[in-house]
C-alpha cells in the first residue's frame, strides 16, 4: 500500500508548505547562480569563449593585463614555433557614435587568428550588445586619440570584457592609438601547457580570469551565496522534516505496534521526500528557464542546463541527508509509548 | 487446549533508584476458544503483564511461549513477524491510522500480516468482517468522521482481520458508554468463539466479567487464581 502517498493526500497543507519552501529556496539559488554566471559572462565572455589554453603576460606587469607588455623578439619566436600561438592586447576605451554619444568598449587587437575578429585598418567588429545601442552595420565611430574614423563591419556575439562590449580594431590603428608597439599577452591553444617561457608569466585560462579586475571579487562572493543557500535550504529540509517526524511519532508507534517494519516508514518518509523535492524543483528549473529567457537585455542573467541539473542533484542529496538524519528518531519509536500515550 | 502460556513471569522497573518489582512470578494458561478477562486494581500490572505476553515489551524474568515457541529468547524481527501474523491487538484507544480509510486500515494490516490472498480476495474478507462488527457501511470513510463505538469496532475489524490465533484487548470499552460497551462485548465473544481464538482482555469494569468464560485477578503481583 502506498502509504507516503495516502498521507500527502490526506494532509496536502502540510506537504504543500514543505514544498513551496523547497522550491522558494531552490528558486532563489537558480536566481543568483544564473546572474553569477551572468555577470562573469558579462565580465569576461571575450575569455570564457576562446578555446582551452595557455596565456603568457610579461613577468614585471605583475599579474596586471594593462602592464603587460610582450617583447617583440619574444612573440616572433613563440608565434613562429606554435603555428596556433596569437598574441593581443586589450585597452579599455571610448567610442563616439554620429550623435557624438559615447560609448565605453574594450578595444582588442590581435595578430593573425582565427580565435579573435580579424579587421582591416579603419574598420570595426563590436559586440551584439551595441546593436541595441543603435549602432549599425556602416556606421563611422570616432574616438579622440584616433585621427581616422571606424566603418563599422558586423556585429559578434559574446565578446565582453570588463563588463564593457569588445571593439575589434587592427593592430596598426590600436597602435596609434595607445602609441605602443608591443602587444600585451599571448594565447597558445591547447590542452597541454607549452612550458615556461624566460621573462613571462603564465597562466591556465582560470588563473587568467582571475587577474581581470573585479571578475574574482564577483565570483567569489556569488558562488558564497549560491553554496550558503543550498546549506540553509538543507538544514531547512532536515528542520522540517524532523518536526514533521516529531509530530507523527505516536503515528509511528502505532503502525510499530501493528507490525510495520521501521525500514517501511523509511520508505515512507523517503518517498514522500522524493515526491516533494522532484515536484519543487520541477516549478522552480522551469520558472527559472522562464526567467532566463525574458530576463531584461541588460540585466546579466545566464543560466545553463547543465548548472540547473547540478544544483538540483545537490539539492536532492542534502534534501535526502537532511530528512534521513532528522528521521533516526523513526528507529528509538517504541510501539509501547505510542499505545500508552491515548489518541493520535 | 492451551495455546499461549506464561511461565514465572516477572517484570522490575527501575525509577531512579527505586526498582520496583510488578510482576511476581506470573502463571497462565490460555486455552484456544476461550475469552480470559484479567481484573485487578489500578496500578496492578495488568497492562503490563498484557504487553509482556503480546511481545510489546520483554519481560525481566520467565517465559512466554504461544505454541511451544519461547518469545522471550528471539529477537525483535521474529518477534514482531509473529506479533503482526498470529497476534491481533485491541487498544483503550482504537490508534486508527489518520490518514487511511476504514478499508485502507485492513488492507495494512493484511499487507503487514504478509497475507498471501489476492487483492480480490482480501476485498471480500474485510467486507466480511466489516459486516461482522457492523461496519461495512463506512468503508470509505476516514476515523476522524467515525465515532468513539465506531473506532472501535473498526480497530476489532483490523485485530481480527489476518486471522490471528490469539488476540489482545486492554480495557476495549473504557472510552466507551455502557450500551456500545455491551455490543463490543458481545462482538469480542462471538468473534472468540467463531473464530476459535485465544483472547485475554483487561478489564476494570465489573458488568463486562459476564462475558467471560474466565476471571483471573491480579494483585500486589499475584495472579489469585479463577
Ligand atoms: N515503563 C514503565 N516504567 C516505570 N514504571 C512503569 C512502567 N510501566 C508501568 N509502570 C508502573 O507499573 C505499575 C503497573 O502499571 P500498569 O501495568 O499500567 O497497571 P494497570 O494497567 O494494572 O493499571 C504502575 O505503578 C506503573 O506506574
Ligand atoms: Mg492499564
Amino acid at each position: 500500500m502506498n502509504m507516503a502517498w495516502k498521507e500527502m493526500k490526506k494532509n496536502k497543507l502540510r506537504f504543500l508548505i514543505l514544498g513551496s519552501i523547497v522550491f522558494l529556496v531552490s528558486l532563489l539559488t537558480f536566481i543568483i547562480s544564473g546572474l553569477a554566471n551572468g555577470l562573469s559572462q558579462d565580465n569576461a565572455a571575450l575569455i570564457k569563449g576562446l578555446p582551452e589554453g595557455h596565456f603568457y603576460m610579461s613577468k614585471d606587469a605583475d599579474q596586471t593585463i594593462n602592464l603587460s607588455r610582450i617583447d617583440r623578439d619574444v612573440q616572433g619566436n613563440m608565434l613562429k614555433k606554435h603555428k596556433e600561438a596569437v598574441a593581443f592586447s586589450i585597452q579599455m576605451g571610448f567610442l563616439n557614435d554620429e550623435d557624438e554619444k559615447q560609448q565605453s568598449v574594450a578595444f582588442v587587437t590581435s595578430t593573425e587568428s582565427s580565435v579573435f575578429e580579424m579587421v582591416q585598418k579603419g574598420e570595426v567588429v563590436l559586440d551584439l550588445s551595441m546593436k541595441e545601442k543603435g549602432i549599425q552595420v556602416g556606421d563611422s565611430l570616432t574616438n579622440h586619440q584616433y585621427s581616422g574614423k571606424f566603418i563599422v563591419k558586423g556585429f559578434v556575439d559574446q565578446k565582453k570584457f570588463s563588463h564593457a562590449p569588445v571593439a575589434f580594431i587592427h593592430s596598426e590603428d590600436y597602435q596609434e592609438m595607445y602609441r605602443v608597439k608591443e602587444m600585451q599577452l599571448i594565447f597558445v591553444p591547447g590542452k597541454d601547457s607549452i612550458g615556461a617561457v624566460t621573462g613571462l608569466d603564465v597562466f591556465t585560462k582560470k588563473q587568467f580570469l582571475n587577474t581581470i579586475s573585479s571578475y574574482k571579487a564577483e565570483q567569489t562572493s556569488l558562488n558564497m551565496i549560491v553554496w550558503f543557500l543550498v546549506v540553509i535550504s538543507g538544514m531547512l529540509f532536515g528542520i522540517f522534516f524532523y518536526m514533521m517526524n516529531v509530530q507523527k511519532m505516536g503515528l509511528y508507534g502505532i503502525l510499530k505496534a501493528i507490525g510495520v517494519k521501521t525500514r517501511t516508514l523509511f520508505h515512507m518518509m523517503w518517498t514522500q521526500m522524493i515526491i516533494i523535492t522532484v515536484m519543487a524543483l520541477m516549478i522552480s528549473i522551469s520558472l527559472s528557464q522562464v526567467f532566463n529567457r525574458l530576463a531584461p537585455k541588460d540585466m546579466p542573467f545566464s543560466l545553463t542546463i547543465e548548472t540547473t541539473a547540478q544544483l538540483s542533484s545537490v539539492y536532492f542529496i542534502i534534501g535526502f541527508i537532511g530528512a534521513t538524519i532528522s528521521g533516526l528518531q523513526i528507529k528509538k519509536v517504541q510501539p509501547l509509548q505510542a499505545i500508552q500515550q491515548g489518541e493520535v | 487446549m492451551t495455546r499461549f502460556t506464561l511461565d514465572k513471569v516477572r517484570k522490575t522497573f527501575i525509577n531512579g533508584e527505586v526498582k520496583e518489582e510488578i510482576l511476581k512470578g506470573i502463571n497462565l494458561s490460555l486455552r484456544e476458544g476461550e475469552l480470559t478477562a484479567l481484573v485487578g486494581a489500578s496500578g496492578s500490572g495488568k497492562s503490563t503483564l498484557l504487553t509482556i505476553a503480546a511481545g510489546l515489551q520483554p519481560a525481566s524474568a520467565g517465559q512466554v511461549l504461544f505454541e511451544g515457541e519461547n518469545l522471550t529468547t528471539m529477537n525483535g524481527e521474529q518477534v514482531r513477524k509473529i506479533r503482526s501474523s498470529k497476534f491481533g491487538f485491541v487498544f483503550q484507544f482504537a490508534h486508527l491510522v489518520p490518514f487511511l480509510t476504514v478499508e485502507e486500515q485492513l488492507l495494512l494490516m493484511l499487507e503487514v500480516s504478509e497475507s498471501k490472498t489476492k487483492k480480490t480476495e482480501q476485498k471480500k474478507e474485510i467486507d466480511k468482517i466489516l459486516t461482522l462488527v457492523g461496519m461495512n457501511h463506512r468503508k470509505n470513510a476516514y476515523p476522524a468522521t467515525l465515532s468513539g463505538g465506531e473506532k472501535q469496532r473498526v480497530a476489532i475489524a483490523r485485530a481480527i482481520i489476518h486471522k490471528p490465533k490469539v488476540l489482545f484487548a486492554d480495557e476495549p470499552t473504557a472510552s466507551l458508554d455502557s450500551t456500545k460497551s455491551k455490543d463490543v462485548m458481545t462482538l469480542l465473544r462471538d468473534l472468540t468463539k467463531s473464530l476459535n481464538l485465544t483472547t485475554l482482555m483487561v478489564t476494570h469494569d465489573e458488568e463486562m466479567l459476564f462475558y467471560a468464560d474466565r476471571i483471573i485477578k491480579l494483585s500486589d503481583g499475584m495472579v489469585l487464581g479463577s
